[in-house]
């Protein structure tokens, strides 16, 4: 597949996941688990190469590697006999095991019902085959008519094989689907959640409405996707707070962002992430500047310099290793835009503070700054006039 | 191609009806009648009577012969129905050993299925003497707001009777059938059956061949028989007055008086006043007493104008459970003999606002619809298909006598609802699933349908455990419940068999017995026919 068999016009071809494959357990980057959610065995490579907003040669690269790995494969590929033209029903063929013609049942209703239930994942509007804005009348006419073709009753006391059960679960669905869109209430929440299945994918390019549209229906399908990626978050969600009721903050971090990969709508989760990422930024810090003094000790000083700016990123307010890493920039690295930098942010934080003024002074003396390194000292000296340190520098200007 | 036999096994009438040659026809008896009494007798010299032969003998041998056992059928001796009949029947209701109700004539014991299927072996006699073949297959009505075990109860007669019962439908179900045969207009229908023992009201929508139940209600306890049991009871008064006698102890006197007072109901059904004529009704010290009084048509519909009232509650219920208006409602047809009083018509008419449907035989409906239904069902090119509901909400009990629905009334089936349970104490290691049939919020006072225990939960806090319990309704209405513990994955099913009712054993005793009782019944119409 991928840029040769798009070359060749199969872009037009349909990815489907294999059988038996749970794409939750495969480990995927963001990009890749958005991607996988959206092959459903009707979307074709070339709108997946459109949604999402990712590269073309990206998406082959996937598709690509998804085909070896056995996770997804195309029904219609060209080395097998068999081979449908654009619009031929996805999976036709994979039907021919199933059917049996020795039951009392004829091929062709057979296939009809193999064909609806592999489609029984649809939202509901599409499962009833109306518009998502069809009125009621129109969605009791679909439901009436497609009754008469899976109601259980129609086959009564015929050798069905395992036709009697696909026949009762394609007619339970619909009955369901016919329930939930013919009562107002029932169908704005059938509605919201295919909105909310809707959210990740605005991330991707912004749609003509049309495309919109077909993406919700598209996104409707996968609503059993999501209920899997859901279970999966949650599962992440709580090893991430029996984590963190643990004190393993980093674990924590790491399960619950995780589940927001899993479940990126989901509010509880980001609320308790923030929770948790402050306690496991405490946490990074902390082994952070522990290792920075072990390269001090060693006297390691570019490698402690590295390791001290890298904690400030988790803790950016803290005065004092703004000014440690100041010094050890200025005096160790050299680095004096950097000193310059964090001594300044010192300072901000903790105004009042005569030794952080005092270094701020000398790191712009020693960048030849002469006048802003006397003011530093000055409002030094004014905040502690007993500073030695200070009145010495300041005279030596 | 074998037929399937409609039968409309009514309280006090039955009807049989099949289809032949793509038209719906009702089997007249070996009398002419397109109608059977649901009665049975047996005789001094100990014969049986089924029918009209049962009823022609019913005042002479009033305490041997059986009647509306279908008030019973599916019911608990303790139950208040029961109760009330036992005051009012003339033959003896006893308590049977699974404390169902039984019914004692000439020193022999019947079960309530038992006798039921007396009555459809007498259908199927009149089917098969019309046809000239054996007929095996059946679709049996029952009223909508029968519970499971009153179906399964009426379904073990059936079996009882030698007839495979296809499907057990509502009454005012096939009467929309009946109805809508051939007709392909989109309609919304109303069915208000007033029959002998029992009161339905159905909204049904009809749309090409579709039939489409909507909503259902009714009372399984108010029928034509409790118009006769208010006239009787006017008689009573009136002759104890006049005469100082009571006559409620006298059991030949009641059944005279409830034979007068159904023939009374009817007269006045056309007439404005009818003569109610019993000589030597009783005696006393002073010489023989007769009864003889007038009845008017006003006098009738104030005895019984609440009952008639009461009607228009379970319409309105109905209707609000359709989620549809009075104006809504495009075609009413009356189904049961009851349905013919004018003030049940007038009832009606004035409370939708239009005139009922005339164009249907109350009587022959019913039968006509299952026999409709049950050809639909084995035919391979038929246009028509019922999506049915269910009667009766489903559900289990739980913590504080609660009862929690899973399958609300008035579901289509077949139908697959799921929900999640969880423990109420803390390491709880056994959840109890007690499956419940009914209306009422506390689950005490529904019918339990069966039970089950699921173990093996995972010791943990209360509330934590999760257990999926799903309802599976097939489109025979038999239901199966499945709970799952979420966590361990452990499973616990069972597929409910109505309380009460006989065991197949039971069954396959009572079917040998009748088999050998059948053989004494041939005997003379082979002699008959070898002739």
């Amino acid at each position: 597949m991928s840029a040769k068999g798009g070359a060749q016009g199969g872009e037009d071809r349909v990815p489907r996941l294999a059988p038996g494959c749970d794409p939750t357990v495969l480990s995927l980057s963001p990009a890749e688990g958005y991607l996988l959610s959206r092959i459903d065995g009707m979307t074709s490579c070339k709108t997946l190469q459109q949604i999402g907003g990712l590269p073309v040669e990206e998406v082959d690269r996937y598709i690509d590697g998804w085909v070896k790995q056995g996770v997804i494969l195309f029904d219609d590929d060209p080395a097998s006999p068999a081979h449908h033209g654009p619009g031929a029903v996805p999976g036709a063929d994979s039907f021919s095991s199933q059917i049996d013609p020795s039951l009392d049942l004829t091929v062709a209703i057979q296939r009809k019902v193999l064909e609806f239930e592999t489609g029984l994942d649809r939202p509901y509007h599409e499962i009833l085959g109306v518009a998502v804005d069809a009125d009621v009348k129109a969605i009791k006419k679909a439901y009436f008519a497609l009754s008469k073709q899976f109601h259980p009753d129609r086959y009564f006391r015929r050798n069905l094989g395992p036709f009697a059960e696909r026949l009762e679960r394609c007619f339970k669905k619909i009955l369901e689907a016919y329930e939930l869109l013919s009562d107002p209430a029932t169908r704005a929440e059938v509605q919201r959640e295919l909105a909310a299945s809707e959210a990740p994918a605005k991330a991707g390019a912004a749609p003509s409405s049309l495309a919109a549209r077909k993406r919700l229906s598209r996104l409707g399908r996968q609503l059993k996707v999501f209920e899997g990626r859901k279970r999966k978050a949650k599962t992440f969600f709580e090893s991430g707070m029996s984590a963190f009721r643990a004190e393993r903050w980093l674990e924590a971090a790491g399960s619950v962002r995780l589940a927001i990969a899993f479940d990126p709508g989901n509010q509880a989760y980001k609320e308790a992430f923030s929770d948790v990422q402050r306690k496991a930024h405490e946490e990074r810090a902390k082994v952070l500047i522990k290792q920075g003094d072990g390269a001090l000790e060693m006297r390691n000083y570019r490698e402690a310099a590295g390791l001290l700016e890298e904690a400030l990123q988790f803790r950016p307010f803290d005065a004092e290793l703004n000014i440690r890493a100041a010094r050890l920039q200025w005096q160790a690295v050299g680095d004096l835009r950097k000193a310059k930098e964090f001594a300044a942010a010192a300072c901000e934080i903790d105004p009042t503070n005569a030794a952080h003024r005092r270094t701020l002074g000398q790191i712009f003396k020693a960048a030849g700054l002469k006048s802003n390194a006397r003011r530093e000292l000055e409002a030094a000296l004014k905040l502690d006039p007993k500073d030695a340190e200070a009145s010495v520098e300041l005279k030596s200007l | 191609m074998n037929h399937v036999i409609g039968i409309d096994l009514g309280t006090t009438n039955s009807c049989v009806a099949i289809i032949e040659n793509g038209q719906p026809s009702v089997i007249p008896n070996a009398g002419g009648y397109k109608t059977t009494p649901s009665m049975f007798a047996i005789t001094q010299d100990g014969k049986r009577l089924v029918g009209h032969l049962a009823k022609r003998q019913a005042i002479t041998n009033s305490k041997d012969t059986v009647f509306a056992t279908k008030r019973l059928i599916g019911r608990r001796f303790d139950a208040p129905e029961v109760q009330k009949s036992i005051d009012f029947s003339p033959f003896q209701i006893v308590r049977g050993p699974n404390d169902d109700p039984r019914i004692e004539i000439a020193g022999k014991t019947f079960t309530c299925p038992e006798i039921s299927a007396l009555i459809l072996r007498e259908m199927k006699r009149v089917v098969e003497e019309y046809l000239g073949e054996h007929v095996h297959d059946a679709v049996i009505t029952v009223p909508a707001y029968f519970n499971d075990a009153q179906r399964q109860c009426t379904k073990d007669a059936g079996k009882i009777a030698g007839l495979e019962v296809l499907r057990i439908i509502n009454e005012p179900t096939a009467a929309a059938l009946a109805y809508g045969f051939n007709k392909h207009n989109d309609e919304k229908v109303a069915i208000y059956d007033l029959g002998g023992g029992t009161f339905d009201v159905s909204i049904l929508e009809m749309s090409d061949g579709v039939v489409e139940v909507l909503a259902t209600a009714g009372n399984t306890f108010l029928g034509g028989e409790d118009f006769d049991h208010r006239i009787v009871a006017h008689l009573l008064e009136i002759f104890q007055q006049s005469e100082g006698i009571d006559l409620k102890g006298d059991t030949m006197a009641l059944q005279r008086l409830k034979d007068a007072a159904e023939k009374a109901k009817c007269d006045l059904s056309s007439r404005e006043t009818t003569e109610i004529n019993l000589p030597f009704i009783a005696s006393d010290a002073s010489g023989p007493r007769h009864l003889s009084q007038e009845l008017t048509r006003e006098t009738l519909e104030s005895l019984v104008g609440d009952v008639v009232r009461g009607t228009l509650k379970t319409v309105e219920q109905c209707l609000s459970d359709a989620d549809l208006t009075v104006g809504a409602i495009e075609q009413i047809i009356l189904v049961g003999g009851q349905t013919r009083m004018p003030l049940v018509q007038a009832a009606v008419t004035e409370f939708f606002g239009k005139r009922p449907h005339k164009g249907v035989n109350p009587d022959e409906v019913v039968a006509i619809g299952a026999a409709i239904q049950g050809e639909s069902l084995v035919s391979e090119n038929d246009n028509l298909l019922l999506l049915d509901v269910t009667p009766l909400s489903l559900g289990i009990a739980t913590f504080g006598g609660h009862f929690a629905k899973l399958i609300e009334r008035n579901t289509t089936v077949p139908a697959r609802k799921s929900h999640l349970f969880t423990t109420t104490r803390d390491n709880q290691s056994a959840v109890k699933i007690r499956v419940l049939q009914g209306e009422s919020e506390t689950a005490s006072e529904n019918d339990l349908l069966g039970e089950f225990v699921l173990g093996g939960i995972r010791p943990s806090r209360k509330g934590e455990p999760e257990i999926d319990v799903s309802f599976d309704i097939d489109a025979n209405g038999i239901v199966s419940v499945f709970a799952r513990d979420t966590a361990t994955g452990k499973e616990q099913s069972i597929t409910v068999n109505a309380t009460g009712t006989l065991s197949s054993e039971e069954i396959q005793h009572i079917i040998e017995e009748n088999e050998l009782y059948e053989v004494q019944l041939k005997q003379p119409n082979e002699v008959e026919r070898k002739k």
